[in-house]
Formats: C-alpha cells, sequence, structure tokens
C-alpha cells in the first residue's frame, strides 16, 4: 500500500505540474456563417474584418465570418430547410419572421432584442438608368410607358424585389388617392414592362449593368451607388424618385442554431457591434443610411432627401403585405404574366 | 455565364441588316434609318434578354443542382472505411476493417509449437453517429480459433466536447500503449507492461477534453477483469470496480514546437475481486508464450487496483511513449486459507523514428508516398525499439505459483522495422528477445520448456486496416 501512495503522490505531481504548464485559457478559433441577401457582398466584407479584429482585442479569440448570398427569401428558404446560419442579415422583416413562424428557429418576438427593431442601417429604392437617360425617365408614372424597358428582381425570391414593388404601389397610392385599384392597374403595366425577372438584386444588377439589357433598374440605393462607383461614375446616372419607400434590412441570430454550436455570445456580439460607431461608419461608407444620428450626420450629403413611406404606415405591416402581396395566389401572382 | 450559339444571334441580326439595307434602297431618309436603328436596337435587346434568360435558367438549374447535393447521402470510401452520411453529417454509419496475417518464427526449441503463419486478427467494425449525439461501436473478431467474438459492443452520447458517455463493452482505460489502436502500436505485439492491465470490460465511462484538448480525462464504473483479459459479454460481477484517467498535453498550443507533443498523465482503478480461477490467465511474453501463471488452486478475493503514470512525447518523425503499472491483487492459495497481498510491477519504454521523414503518430503514420515501384515511390519506412520489464511479486512465490514453472521477471528488448506501404497497408518485422529470472528455489533447468533459454523470437506481420 506504501508503494502505491508514493506513486500515487509522483504521478499526481507529474500531472499538477502539467495542469500548470497548460494555458489558463486556449485560444480558440469560432466560426460564424452569415446568410446574407444579395446586394450585402461588400457591406459585410468589410464588417466582418472589422469584427474580427475587435473580436480578438476583446476576447484573445478569432473569429472566421462566412458568408452565404442570395435572394433574400431564398436564403430564409434555406436556413428553414437547414442552412446552419449562426446570424442572418435579410433585406426584409418578412424573411427573418418566416424563421420565426416556419421553423421556430427564433423567438417570434426577435425584433425587440436589437435596437430599431432589429435593423441597424437602413436604405431606400432608387432608380437607375443609361448615360443620357434616352427614355426621359425622371419619376415611376415613366416606367409604365410602353416602350420602357424596366430590369427588377422577382418578388417572390428578393427581398429587394419587395420593396420595389412596394414602392410602386405605394407612388400609386398615392398618386390616385387611395385607390387600390388603380395601384394595382398601375405596377401590372409596370411589370408588363420588366423582361427579365432574376432571383436577386444583384442578379438584376449584373442584367442591367454588364448584360445591357433595360432601360432603367429599379434598384436599393446602395446598390445604386455601388454601380455608380464601380462604372467610374459616367456610365450611369441615378434618378431619384418624387417618393419610395424606407427599407429596413433586418438581422437576427438563429438561437436554435447558435446553441447547438456554442457560438450564441459571438453571434449576439456580431449583430450589436452592427450598432457601434465603428458597424454604423461601415454601413455609410457601403452606402447604407446608419441609424446613429452621429454617423449619419457624416454621410448626409452622400444621400439624396427623398419623401419616404413605411411599410407600417401603408401596407399595415410586413405580415399582412406580405400575404396580400406575395404570397402565393397574391396580387403579383396575378398581375404578374411571365413574358 | 453560359452564352447562347453564335449563329441565331449573327443571323438575326443579319437578316435585320439586310431588311435595313432593302428599305434603304427604297427610301434613303433620314427617318427611315432611325426607323431601323430602332429595330436594330429592339432585336438586339431581344437577344440579350433571351441570352440573360437563358443565363439565369443555367444559374437556377446550376443552384438546384448543388442545392440537391447538399441534401443527397453521401457514400465516401477512403482508407477510414465505407462510410454512408447524411447530407449535414448528424448521421452516420462506417464499415471498417482490420486484417492481421503473421508468421512467428522462434529461434531455439522454445516455439516448436508456435512457429508459423497464423490469422492474429480479422476483424469487422462498425460504428455510427446519429444526431451527431448517439453513437455506436461493434467490432467483431474472427480470428483465432474461429469462433467469432464480440470485442467492443458499446453505445455513446456526446452531450458536450467535455462530457461524452459511453456504455457497453470498451477498453479499459487504465494501460496507455493498451489504449493505442491495435493497427498503431510501434511493435506488432504490445509490451509485457500491458500484461498487467486490465483489457477490455463493461460498464459506464465518462469521458471529455477541455482547454482545447489539453487536458482529456476518463472515468466510469466497471465490473472489473483480472490483469491482462478481456471480459465476456454477461461477466455479472456483484463488486464494480472504479477507473480514471486523466492526460494532459500541457504546451500543446505553446509556441515551443519541440514542446507541443510532450503529454503525461495517470490512470488506475480500483475495485474488488473474487474469482474461483485465480486473478489472472497468465502473463505472456512477446512473442506470446505464458510465462507465469497462478497455481490452480489460487483464487483472487479482496481489493485490487491498478496505477500507471504514463507519457509520450511525438516530435515530427520521432515518438516515444513510456507507461509504469503497478498492479496490486490480493489472492489465496486456496479458498479458505490466508490471503496475501501481491504486488506485481512493470514498465516499458518504445520509442520510433520515421526514416522517410513523415510525422510519428499515436494513430499511425501517414506515408507522404504509397509503395508503388512503377512509380519509382516506396512508402514510409520506421525504425522501432523497445525496452520492458515486468517483475512479480517475491511473495507469489511459493505459496501462489510453482517456482519450479514459472519466472519471476522477464526483461524484454524488441527492434523492428515497420514499412508503410500505404495508409492502409503495412508490413512489420519485429524481433524480441526475452531473459527470464526466477525465484529463490528454481531449479538449474526449468522444467517448463520455454524458460530454459532467453525467448528469441522474430515476428512478421502485414496487415490491411481500413
Amino acid at each position: 500500500m506504501k508503494t502505491l501512495l508514493r506513486l500515487l503522490f509522483l504521478a499526481s505531481s507529474f500531472s499538477a505540474l502539467g495542469f500548470l504548464a497548460a494555458p489558463a485559457r486556449a485560444e480558440k478559433t469560432i466560426e460564424l456563417l452569415n446568410v446574407s441577401y444579395d446586394p450585402t457582398r461588400e457591406l459585410y466584407r468589410d464588417y466582418n474584418a472589422a469584427f474580427a479584429r475587435y473580436w480578438k482585442a476583446k476576447t484573445g479569440d478569432d473569429v472566421v465570418i462566412k458568408q452565404s448570398h442570395g435572394g433574400s427569401g431564398k436564403q430564409a428558404r434555406s436556413v428553414i430547410d437547414g442552412l446552419p446560419a449562426d446570424v442572418v442579415t435579410l433585406a426584409l422583416a418578412a424573411d427573418v419572421d418566416a424563421l420565426a413562424n416556419v421553423a421556430k428557429l427564433i423567438p417570434a418576438d426577435w425584433q425587440k432584442r436589437l435596437p430599431d427593431n432589429s435593423a441597424p442601417y437602413t436604405s431606400t429604392i432608387v432608380l437607375l438608368v443609361r448615360k443620357g437617360n434616352q427614355k426621359g425617365i425622371k419619376d415611376w408614372d415613366d416606367l409604365v410607358r410602353p416602350g420602357v424597358s424596366v430590369i427588377t428582381p422577382n418578388p417572390k425570391t428578393s427581398g429587394g424585389a419587395r420593396w420595389n414593388y412596394l414602392a410602386a404601389w405605394g407612388y400609386a397610392l398615392a398618386k390616385f388617392g387611395g385607390d387600390e385599384a388603380k395601384a394595382r392597374e398601375f405596377v401590372g403595366a409596370l411589370y408588363r414592362n420588366v423582361p427579365v425577372l432574376d432571383s436577386g438584386a444583384r442578379g438584376s444588377t449584373t442584367t442591367f449593368v454588364q448584360r445591357g439589357i433595360g432601360d432603367v433598374l429599379i434598384s436599393w440605393e446602395n446598390e445604386a451607388f455601388l454601380a455608380l462607383k464601380e462604372s467610374g461614375g459616367d456610365q450611369f446616372a441615378i434618378v431619384v424618385p418624387s417618393l419610395s419607400i424606407l427599407a429596413e434590412p433586418t438581422v437576427a441570430w438563429v438561437d436554435k442554431v447558435v446553441e447547438r454550436k456554442g457560438t450564441a455570445a459571438v453571434a449576439r456580439a456580431y449583430l450589436e457591434y452592427l450598432y457601434s460607431d465603428e458597424g454604423q461608419d461601415i454601413a455609410g461608407k457601403n452606402f447604407y443610411r446608419p441609424r446613429s444620428p452621429k454617423v449619419a450626420a457624416r454621410y448626409a450629403a452622400q444621400f439624396p432627401q427623398i419623401k419616404l413611406i413605411t411599410i407600417d404606415d401603408v401596407f399595415g405591416g410586413w405580415t399582412k403585405a406580405q400575404k396580400v402581396h406575395f404570397a402565393d395566389g397574391g396580387v403579383f401572382d396575378q398581375i404578374y404574366l411571365p413574358h | 455565364m453560359r452564352i447562347l450559339p453564335q449563329a441565331p444571334h449573327v443571323a438575326l441580326l443579319s437578316t435585320a441588316v439586310l431588311i435595313g439595307a432593302t428599305v434603304v434602297l427604297r427610301a434613303d431618309t433620314s427617318d427611315d434609318i432611325q426607323s431601323l436603328r430602332t429595330q436594330i436596337q429592339q432585336l438586339d435587346q431581344q437577344l440579350r434578354v433571351l441570352q440573360r434568360k437563358q443565363e439565369i435558367k443555367d444559374e437556377e438549374t446550376a443552384a438546384a443542382a448543388r442545392a440537391a447535393a447538399t441534401t443527397a447521402p453521401k457514400i465516401t470510401i477512403d482508407d477510414k472505411g465505407f462510410t454512408f452520411a447524411s447530407a449535414d453529417g448528424a448521421d452516420s454509419v462506417r464499415i471498417r476493417g482490420l486484417v492481421q496475417l503473421d508468421s512467428r518464427f522462434f529461434f531455439g526449441d522454445q516455439g516448436a509449437s508456435t512457429n508459423g503463419f497464423f490469422l492474429r486478427r480479422a476483424r469487422l467494425i462498425s460504428e455510427g453517429t446519429f444526431s451527431k449525439l448517439y453513437s455506436f461501436q461493434l467490432v467483431t473478431d474472427f480470428a483465432g480459433t474461429g469462433t467469432p467474438s464480440i470485442l467492443d459492443a458499446n453505445l455513446g452520447v456526446a452531450i458536450d466536447p467535455a462530457f461524452q458517455l459511453k456504455f457497453g463493452k470498451f477498453k479499459s482505460p487504465v494501460g496507455l500503449e493498451w489504449l493505442q489502436s491495435d493497427s498503431w502500436t510501434f511493435f506488432n505485439e504490445r509490451s509485457i507492461a500491458t500484461d498487467l492491465v486490465p483489457n477490455r470490460d463493461l460498464g459506464v465511462l465518462a469521458s471529455g477534453g477541455f482547454l482545447g484538448d489539453a487536458v482529456s480525462y476518463s472515468g466510469g464504473i466497471l465490473n472489473g477483469v483480472p490483469d491482462g483479459t478481456t471480459s465476456n459479454n454477461a461477466a455479472f460481477d456483484n463488486d464494480k470496480n472504479v477507473v480514471g484517467r486523466i492526460y494532459t498535453t500541457p504546451f500543446k498550443s505553446s509556441d515551443v514546437v519541440p514542446l507541443q507533443g510532450l503529454s503525461v498523465g495517470i490512470s488506475g482503478d480500483l475495485g474488488r475481486e473474487k474469482t474461483a480461477s485465480g486473478h489472472t490467465a497468465g502473463y505472456k511474453t512477446d512473442g506470446q508464450q505464458t510465462f507465469f501463471t497462478y497455481g490452480s488452486t489460487v483464487v483472487a478475493d479482496g481489493q485490487s487496483w491498478h496505477v500507471s503514470p504514463q507519457g509520450e512525447y511525438r516530435y515530427g518523425p520521432f515518438g516515444l511513449i513510456g507507461e509504469y503499472v503497478l498492479s496490486t491483487v490480493n489472492v489465496r492459495p486456496t479458498a479458505n486459507a490466508a490471503k496475501a497481498q501481491l504486488e506485481n510491477k512493470a514498465w516499458q519504454f518504445a520509442a520510433g523514428y520515421v526514416l522517410t521523414g513523415e510525422d510519428s503518430s499515436y494513430n499511425g503514420v501517414t506515408p507522404k508516398t504509397i509503395f508503388n515501384p512503377s512509380a519509382g515511390t516506396w512508402g514510409a519506412f520506421e525504425v522501432v525499439g523497445r525496452y520492458a520489464d515486468l517483475k512479480i511479486d517475491d511473495a507469489a512465490f511459493p505459496r501462489f505459483a510453482s517456482a519450479l514453472t514459472n519466472a519471476d521477471e522477464a526483461t524484454s528488448i524488441g527492434l523492428g522495422m515497420n514499412w508503410y506501404l500505404s495508409k492502409v497497408a503495412l508490413v512489420k518485422f519485429d524481433y524480441y528477445q526475452t531473459k527470464f529470472g526466477f525465484a529463490p528455489g528454481a531449479p538449474a533447468i526449468p522444467t517448463t520448456v520455454i524458460l530454459r533459454q532467453d525467448e528469441k523470437a522474430f515476428i512478421t506481420r502485414f496487415q490491411l486496416s481500413f
């Protein structure tokens, strides 16, 4: 027995040395998947680098953020079908709602977890025309004229396209004194001028800018600015319509995924940092309208003043708008006839 | 991007130009020219739209194919076996195999009855995971006498990387070399130090790793088995053994590369044994010949425990393992005689060096090239050496074991070469020499033939492991 005790003492001391030599906390690499919509590639490329620096300085851990982009509706569907997104940064609340309503991946009150209804930046919808604006496009009315070719993505798959559609509908309602039938006729005429429906906003930009199709692109404001920047500023021009819509892309961490992967803390911090001065500044640099008044003031000259309607005021919120206009058999299905 | 065939594009444009030319001949006015320009622009737009629609269709087809690929089950065949996995990898079943064909040759008279070729192991291993949480392992062996036996059969629940549970029959976590896969030990037979540790047992075991796996542990309750033996599948036992092991690789994340592969640990168990046929099936040499057994009337009765400090070092092509085992048992010469506590001790050091430069590893060597003479590649070569000793408690003689027929100590030297033809195929050439010591009262010429001179054995192996 004495031998045993001696051995136990020696071996325990040996192991204790090992423990003491072990680092108090091993640094680790955490991987996040951000499932986002089409035009946010550049925004999150910049933001991910900034957040990784911030998180490393704060915790010592490396964080690697992978991105997935596509039409917002399609992206939501992918997450519901099992794409293991730690966070979603989608074009509109309705697509994030689907994660709660269809798959129970997040709580129903997800929008209350972050400031500004979980929309850390905003944007709006503008019109992008070719150099010279040969069709003389000045406002939404010009998009329903015969012979004008309009490029916009498919509202069934693209969040941006739904904002486009609702902006046009809101304009028509304002023009016709709230007459829904005339608004329907107006939007129907607009979609009759659409030769190609891409599945996402970036696809429509490709159609218009790179493939040279169409006279006007209905576009996210940030996407239009990006197209101007990348083309050198002399190939296209932005036409600011008399009325547009306040687009609020929303973000959420996906509870079921982060709980399973053990990434809840970093996923939450990733989204919260969007509201920081650095996060807001990166949004501004990428042509998104910052929420922070301080940062927004810095970029005020960049964004045109537009009369903006809101989804809540004109359409009764996303749930109702989604059901009336974009659900299967909804208004869009009734007015759009594929060419 | 898919581009539509040029022919229709060119044909349509040519037609438009011809039409335009004809019209120009008829009415050469600026209005007509403008009209033609407009028509050509419209045709150009129509073509671009058709192209873009086809492009979108192709993109959607490709996306659908990618989506289908991500939801389709995956079948993988590689050096890790045959794996069938769900698209998300949460569920998988793997079939593996291990076949070892050995030849043993003993110099002198010792191995007259055991020289020759034989099938050392022929195992079919199935294992799987469901929902990334629940797992199973079933290991069956068809070698030996030809009667299939179940070596491992256990179920696991991976609650967390730091806390996993295993239920069933599995390796008892005491011996360092014992825990290593049969495929990847330095030598084709484990050292005599492994004679003193319990082999496979039934029970429940918790295990896990933390601090980035710099520290791992296992602990559980098992039925308890004698040294060097494996439980059968219904080994009912009122007295249970508590078993535990803690193993650290303290410099795993350190910047000091030469220290990253240093591991130290300790393991042990504690329990009670009461058997009808002694405590051990016998201790064997490297050549798998028995050099010590308790008397046939000896029974284990009382507390038993093992303790084993152990360590490992890997640095590039160099590998070293070492362990010490103390096995303590209470035994009676006959069922009603006074009992005594015996302490048997063993230790070993084994080292290997991969001549071709690959890393030495607990999970074997992965050769940079496979043996392929036509391509001029030869696989990997590793030289190995081992020194080991096992000492029986002096008090074992003569009450519990006959000095006439048993050695009280075995000291073994092993030298060998491993030729990794590929990750799957391996050839081993090992030479062992074991010297025996004897208790007072032993005859000048032992009655047991194999003890009359040093055991000198040359054992080769051809192995397929996947």
